[in-house]
């Protein structure tokens, strides 16, 4: 993962890019570099993290200019290998992140033309095409460079002939675009653009944008211009800070007790023995629910997993859980399910599109979002907010437990104006829940017990999670967290399960991680381990 | 000018508190004494601030990575040698004179506004103590120093050093220079200056109040509130009584009955009542439930605690996430107290329990009791001694 | 030439009315402060402005657009993070030549801006009776010396306005300025440096507003409506008791047995009456209610609120979309005639009115018979249940039930 920034406008362009870098710093600190142009090009990089680049720079004076902080995919981390990537004239300066999968066929076809490589990044490539298509047009160029290229990209590129523009690419990586007063931004997150505007546009796949001082146009890959959504903003530059914290994703793990707090804050009474939401929510629930229908893609659709346990478990509602992906192509025609979606950032497209295809059949919606404001609260008849604060780290964390909490919340509420859940079972339940942030809180004290044991399983090639009930999804979601952080094959299994197959696969060195809580099952877990314990 | 703020240190003094968090966080008024500090430099308009953190410091960034009033910096002090090692770490941030003051005092904005404003490079904040042996106790003949003795065995009365400096940066090759002779703290530096016959100014400081053992916050929490205004907030019921400047924040719930006597703070997420007593000088931390007819004085009470119905709890300290089952009484009266292999006398005191930990019902603890932390209780004990972290009391 | 106009703050001591608003957009008769002052510096011969905004920006943007409802040209700059004037004014260098800047929380006059126009390097002055809360500026033979910052004890009552003509060279000084005591970069600390080298002319200003705690809003309404134009487009019902000196909007209705006693401001689509009496200096929004048996005196009432049954309002600020209880009643005087105070975000300040209601943020609901103290102070979505006694400061959301 790499962070990138583009700025072109008024201001000196060097702080506004140095200080992008730093809070795009989570993203990858090995190498940083940056371009500005002031009719000639100038770069600066430096290997280290953003602090040495800001000790060694020379001061740059332009108006426009690109950075990058890296983390070194393909080719060690030198000098060289940092970005900006240029050509050989020294005059197309890029910013790259991702991965170019057809680069070795590419820079095969640039060197037979003659081009000569410094580096031995795959980025490099991309200022050579830029070159080569570069005649007279500079968004032509970009247009005829992205064709060629497979795999995922997010690219910035300025040119000294085209001293005004700066192009802006995406595909798979993640680029926004921020909209300012006479300066535009482009960066590959928000936190980079905050201090200059809230006014931000999403890239979507495909799509490149010509970012002048005074306008910004979206291109899709045919070069056709695309009218596109400004969303604003609504968090703040210091909701984005890491608080000492090594990486966003342990901050944010750290900081699931006050997630859950603010969830439950203001919704629960323990002496009132009540849930209770804000009215639009109290309406849709007091009307007659014959079935639930849970959607949600990723990690919600886990939490989602788990919320069909809690619902089923409180009340007598049948609840259904599907894919947002599936469900928006093949969802049962049933006009009387109560569809709720559960999304993070409210912004999933294929939840939104699930979501629409829910109320054109005629169904009553609900979202679970943790982003005031975003599309999904719009279309839905109603939403509940996680308040769990921005989630900044790839992965989820806070959100998956917050989306749990509020799952749970719904489905004690429902159970209460059906009545099937006792006033003193609800006292007992809400009194728990207020404990829960301390019982987490309880959890996250035993870092150094955690660490150790990642530690011994860090070498493994394959690792595989059990749990029965309510644990199965969390096992799920378990081995979906490992695969996208550790890049380790993982598999999250039904306790009971193991014995119809899975169990082939288990080796002496597999680790296997058993989700053993107090319950009614706990017995039944402890005989699955030993079966495992056995082979 | 900047400002360097030591906050570093554990307080072992001050456990079971600073178990899970550093002294500096400790609240006070529902906020961390550091922030009454940062509040007090902001105020004099410095807000470029360096944090010198080490135990524990993410709580201290975590929870300032909101504070809008300055830009401040963070310093790591890996290990916890002394004052004078401390600030050594922020030699590279320093240019020109800056102030330094330890994070877990109070001191007002004007104390700081006179330091900043003497034209003298080295000049200290002084303030009279009933109690000097455990502080520096300074003599002054003209405003300046002449003296400066480290935990004198008499002296009452006397003049000590709040460990609040204006400093120039010629003081860190000093410090460096002690460091390394293995004299870690800022007041051999002090001394140091002393035999250099260095001119040092004092100035008496308006407010100034420490905390090292735990009751401590009881009497700042106490001073700190009585400069509130009050605001209301959240839900309040018919038949709620409110005298005097009470604050309630958003989202609490206060139940009919409740009769609250200002100055009190009551934090976010409230469930109080119905008829409930809060008396003067009870801060309330955010989420914590009081059950109906508890009566509470003079007390602080951290976040996310429960206490159940008719209990009765003076001049104490509940730890955050602590469980308190019904009819829970705690004396409040003289008692004598060993910290650290010390024995103090104190005319006052409730009960000091550490965080989530859970009291049974009908549980009584006499005077000056300290529980630790994740301790449970059994109903109907009576603690007549203090309980360590982590026990289970049948 | 183009006006600069400081329209950045949020004005955190105008809560709870900026909670959703800019303080520039707040509304003096109707109309957002900002406007006044683009149409005043228009009048003054000004057609090109550079608005420095950040706090709810997109308000500013979306009422304003590009200028053209007022003919004008307008152009914006996100100032981000608020670093102080100097920082403010230092982002505008590549949009100005000779520029005029104005503070967007001030009211000035035409005359005043004019007289600024034609003195080039200069400040606008003032003479006030109470200076210690501004500015202080030496002068000597028209020309500034230097200004001091907030003194407890001055030495004149000449104070900064906020209102200045700068040159290019400027920007060189605004490079230059150091952070203040006050951690800010003032622009105060610029001109001080600018005036050791080249003469800062003294401009004597004759009309000057200037907005800092919400109980300005009702003086400056007040200093406006004597010199307004008044016009009436409304429908008079028979029976109903009017001055002259009343501005009543379009399809307004005064019904019958309604009196009242001008200058008042009335804008569009009230319904007005029967029955109610409405004292001097009242300015009422658009989509108000004034209903049956109420009185209202010296009060701004925002848009889409309402004053229903049996109400007493005086010297009070009520937000957008409020509605009062029936026999909700506001006190406006101390029993023992002393000043008034007022609790804001948790520290109390004197108002040294003799005469002040309550500050009522947007969507405040009150139940019947409740009464509101003086000096109170009530945020956002606050309701207030059947017969409450309201006091001190209300935090928004609160439910007094």
């Amino acid at each position: 993962m790499c962070g990138i920034i583009g700025y072109n406008g008024y201001r000196n362009a060097q702080p506004v890019i140095l200080d992008g870098l730093k809070r795009l710093e989570y993203r990858g600190y090995d190498s940083a570099g940056i371009g500005i142009i002031n009719k000639k090009l100038q770069v600066h990089k430096q290997v280290g993290d953003i602090s040495r680049l800001i000790d060694s720079i020379p001061s740059f004076t332009g108006t426009i200019g690109i950075g990058h902080t890296r983390w070194a995919t393909h080719g060690k981390v030198t000098e060289t290998n940092a970005h900006p990537q240029l050509n050989t004239s020294k005059t197309i300066a890029i910013v790259h992140n991702g991965i170019i999968d057809n680069f070795l066929e590419l820079k095969n076809h640039l060197q037979q033309k003659g081009y000569v490589f410094q580096s031995q990044t795959d980025s490099e490539i991309i200022a050579h095409l830029i070159d080569e298509h570069y005649h007279k047009d500079f968004q032509d160029a970009i247009l005829k460079t992205i064709r060629q290229l497979r795999g995922s990209y997010a690219i910035v590129a300025i040119s000294q002939k085209d001293p005004d523009t700066i192009i802006a690419a995406r595909n798979e990586s993640p680029l926004v675009i921020g909209i300012g007063d006479n300066e535009n931004l482009v960066a590959s997150d928000i936190p980079a653009l905050l201090k200059y505007t809230n006014r931000v546009i999403y890239l979507d796949d495909g799509e490149i944008c010509i970012l002048k001082k005074k306008s910004v146009t979206i291109l899709d890959s045919a070069g056709t211009q695309k009218q596109k959504e400004t969303h604003l903003v609504t968090w703040d530059v210091r909701d984005a800070e890491k608080a000492g914290y090594p990486h966003f994703m342990l901050k944010e793990i750290h900081e699931q007790p006050h997630a859950l707090t603010q969830g439950l804050v203001g919704r629960i009474s323990e002496i009132n023995r009540t849930v209770s939401f804000h009215e639009k929510i109290e309406r849709l629930l007091r009307k007659p629910i014959q079935k639930i229908h849970l959607i949600a893609c990723g990690t919600s659709f886990y939490a989602c997993y788990i919320g069909k346990y809690l619902f089923e478990q409180l009340t007598n509602i049948p609840v259904q859980i599907d894919l947002a992906s599936e469900y928006r192509y093949f969802s049962p025609k049933q006009p009387d399910a109560f569809v709720i979606a559960v999304t993070q950032s409210g912004e999933t497209l294929d939840t939104l599109g699930a979501l629409r295809t829910a109320k054109k059949t005629g169904c009553q919606t609900l979202v679970i979002t943790n982003v005031i404001g975003s599309t999904a609260t719009r279309i839905a008849n109603a939403y509940l907010l996680t308040q769990s604060g921005p989630e900044i780290g790839v992965a989820a964390t806070k959100t998956f437990t917050s989306q749990i909490l509020m799952l749970y919340l719904l489905a004690l509420k429902i159970a209460s104006n059906q009545q099937t859940i006792s006033s003193d079972d609800l006292y007992h339940t809400l009194i728990e829940l207020r404990e829960l942030p301390r019982e987490v809180r309880q959890i996250l004290h035993q870092t150094e017990e955690i660490k150790t044991l990642a530690h011994n399983i860090s070498n493994s090639t394959s690792l595989f999670y059990i749990g029965r009930g309510i644990n199965y999804p969390l096992a799920l979601e378990g081995a979906l967290k490992i695969k996208e952080i550790s890049y380790i094959h993982a598999e999250g299994f039904a306790a009971g399960e193991l014995k119809h197959g899975p169990f082939a696969l288990l080796s002496p060195e597999t680790p296997v991680i058993a989700i053993a809580t107090h319950d009614k099952i706990f017995d039944k877990m402890l005989a699955n381990i030993g079966e495992i314990k056995a082979r | 000018m900047k400002a360097i703020i030591l906050a570093a240190g554990e307080g072992k003094r001050l456990r079971p508190f600073t178990e899970t968090m550093p002294k500096v966080m400790l609240p006070v008024g529902n906020k961390p004494i550091l922030e009454y500090v940062l509040d007090s430099v902001t105020t004099n308009g410095i807000d470029d601030i360096i944090i010198i953190v080490g135990y524990q410091k993410e709580v201290i960034m975590d929870y300032f990575s909101t504070y809008e009033k300055g830009n401040i910096t963070y310093i790591t002090q890996d290990k916890q040698l002394g004052t004078g090692h401390a600030l050594l770490q922020a030699e590279n941030h320093i240019e020109t004179p800056f102030i330094v003051i330890p994070g877990d005092n109070i001191i007002d904005h004007k104390s700081i506004a006179h330091l900043r404003e003497t034209s003298s490079e080295y000049a200290m904040l002084i303030k009279q103590h009933p109690h000097p042996s455990k502080y520096g106790v300074v003599t002054i003949e003209n405003n300046h120093l002449t003296s400066f003795v480290e935990k004198p065995k008499d002296g009452e009365g006397s003049f000590i050093s709040t460990g609040i400096y204006k400093l120039p940066p010629s003081i860190f090759s000093d410090l460096a220079t002690l460091t390394s002779q293995g004299l870690h703290t800022l007041s051999s530096a002090i001394e140091n200056l002393l035999i250099q016959h260095i001119d040092i100014d004092t100035i008496i400081a308006d407010t100034w109040m420490d905390i090292v053992y735990p009751w401590n916050l009881i009497g700042v929490n106490e001073a700190v509130m009585h400069q509130t205004a009050g605001s209301t907030a959240g839900t309040i019921e018919k038949n709620v009584t409110i005298k005097g400047p009470v604050t309630i924040k958003e989202n609490t719930h206060i139940y009919a009955g409740t009769y609250i006597v200002g100055p009190v703070i009551i934090g976010s997420g409230c469930e109080i009542g119905p008829n409930v007593c809060i008396f003067p000088s009870t801060a309330i931390g955010n989420n914590t439930v009081i059950h109906p007819f508890t009566e509470l004085h003079n007390s602080v009470i951290m976040q996310n605690t429960h206490i159940g119905s008719h209990s009765h709890i003076s001049h104490s300290i509940i730890g955050q996430g602590t469980v308190i089952h019904p009819h829970f009484t705690n004396i409040p009266g003289p008692a004598t107290i060993e910290i650290e292999n010390e024995f103090l006398k104190l005319e006052n005191i409730g009960v000091m329990i550490g965080e989530d930990t859970t009291i049974g019902c009908n549980t009584i603890s006499e005077p000056g009791i300290i529980i630790g932390r994740s301790c449970t209780i059994s109903p109907l004990t009576k603690i007549t001694r203090a309980i360590p972290s982590g026990q289970n009391v049948m | 030439m183009k006006c600069v106009v400081l329209a950045a703050g949020e004005g955190k001591r105008m809560h709870p009315l900026t909670y959703t608003r800019p303080k520039v957009m707040l509304p003096v008769c109707n109309k957002p402060l900002l406007e006044w002052n683009l149409e005043n510096t228009k009048k003054a011969g000004i057609n090109e402005f550079v608005f420095i905004i950040a706090y709810k920006s997109e308000m500013v943007r979306n009422y304003f657009t590009d200028g053209s409802p007022w003919n004008v040209s307008i152009e914006y700059v996100n100032q981000g993070k608020a670093l102080g004037t100097a920082h403010a004014i230092g982002t505008v260098e590549k949009f100005v030549d000779d520029f005029l800047v104005i503070s967007g929380d001030t009211i000035f006059g035409s005359n005043d801006i004019k007289k600024m126009i034609k003195t080039p390097q200069s400040m606008g002055l003032v003479e006030v009776n109470n200076a210690s809360a501004y500015g202080i500026v030496e002068c000597k033979d028209n020309q500034v010396k230097k200004i001091y910052e907030k003194m407890t004890d001055p030495f004149t009552n000449i104070i900064n306005a906020g209102i200045y003509h700068f040159s290019p060279s400027i920007f060189t000084y605004i490079k230059k300025t150091p952070k203040s005591a006050r951690g800010e970069y003032e622009i105060t600390d610029s001109i001080n440096m600018h005036a050791q080298s080249e003469t800062i002319k003294a401009v004597d200003l004759q009309e000057w507003r200037d907005v800092v705690y919400p109980w300005h809003l009702l003086d400056i309404t007040e200093d406006i409506m004597k010199h307004y134009h008044f016009e009436n487009k409304g429908t008079l019902h028979n029976g109903s008791t009017i001055s002259n000196n009343i501005a009543i909007g379009k399809g307004t209705q005064i019904l019958p047995g309604s009196c009242i006693e001008g200058p008042v401001i009335i804008g569009e689509n009230c319904k007005i009456g029967p029955n109610c009496y409405i004292r001097p200096y009242t300015c009422i929004g658009d989509n108000c209610h004034i209903g049956n048996a109420c009185e209202v005196k010296n009060t701004i009432i925002f848009n889409n609120s309402n004053v229903p049954h049996q109400n007493y309002v005086g010297d009070s600020i009520i937000g957008e979309g409020c509605n009062l209880g029936a026999g909700t009643k506001v006190a406006n005087l101390r029993l023992d005639k002393e000043p008034i105070h007022f609790i804001s975000n948790d520290m109390r300040i004197s108002s040294e009115r003799r005469k002040l209601g309550a500050i009522i943020g947007d969507n405040v609901q009150t139940g019947i018979n409740s009464s509101i103290n003086i000096g109170s102070n009530i945020g956002n979505h606050v309701i207030i249940g059947p017969g409450r006694v309201i006091n001190g400061e209300i935090k928004p959301n609160t439910y007094l039930i």
